[in-house]
């Protein structure tokens, strides 16, 4: 049941607003999609990360560090 | 040289990087492309990135920029999503959603990319609308009405009952209570 909807309490401003805000949507409807948008990106982000990232900073990292040792030195 | 621990806040954010890769792009061979190609260019433009601020939203505008200029054409073509990723890296369902994720995943998929990022970065992230705003490169009012769109998109797509009468019999969604 709809309790505490501010569309109802304001018609012209929540009017305007619901348009722009998804608050047209039932506060319920707006929570469960809420909810499978979090569990969906969850899983995303906990999935597995491929070694590779890891490595590819690793190696740029080193890069730059040889490059700095291999200048040659300006006071030199 | 960047400092080491810029390197370490960078592997900080790969999970979420990826994640928003993946969801924009619904492929997680591009989006591994993608990321790839991000942390590149985020290293050699580190000078660039003003401490202090969110690493993340930096990164996804460097990321979202890299997809919109190369990427997105691939993305059309390549479309391992459907579903198929998300069976690829889900081991188990979540048993707190109140929908089926495999549904909600093709209905994501079927959204406008620009509607479909904003849920992500507001929705999944909790980015403020501001920082949506900076990343898309739009106004706030564009946000908020991508977002709205999105939503209304996905009840649509979802069957949801929007009446709001007490929710009537459903086999697969049950409402919050």
């Amino acid at each position: 049941m709809t309790k505490s909807n501010p569309a109802e309490n304001g018609p012209l401003n929540a009017m305007e607003e619901s348009t722009l805000d998804g608050a047209a949507l039932d506060p319920k409807v707006l929570e469960t999609i809420g909810r499978a948008l979090k569990a969906h990106y969850d899983d995303l982000v906990q999935a597995p990360l491929p070694e590779k990232f890891l490595h590819l900073l690793a190696r740029l990292e080193e890069e730059e560090r040889e490059q700095s040792w291999g200048k040659p030195d300006a006071s030199d | 040289m960047p400092p080491t621990s810029f390197r370490d806040e960078l592997v900080a954010e790969i999970s979420n990087l990826r994640a928003f890769a993946i969801s924009l792009s619904g492929s997680v061979s591009l989006a591994d492309d993608l990321v790839q190609e991000t942390l590149l260019r985020a290293w050699s433009k580190s000078d660039k990135f003003q401490p202090g601020t969110s690493l993340r939203a930096w990164l996804f505008t460097i990321l979202r920029n890299i997809y919109y200029s190369n990427y997105r054409k691939r993305a059309r073509e390549v479309q391992d999503s459907d579903g198929a990723y998300a069976r690829r890296l889900i081991v188990s369902g979540d048993q707190e959603s109140h929908l089926d994720l495999e549904d909600f995943r093709k209905a994501l998929a079927r959204l406008p990319t620009e509607q479909r990022e904003v849920l992500i970065l507001v929705g999944a992230n909790g980015l403020s609308y501001e920082e949506a705003a900076t990343i898309c490169d739009v106004e706030i009012g564009t946000i908020k009405s991508r977002l709205s769109r999105a939503r209304s998109k996905l009840v649509e797509l979802l069957a949801l009952d929007n009446s709001r009468e007490p929710p009537a019999e459903h086999q697969k969604i049950k409402q919050a209570s």
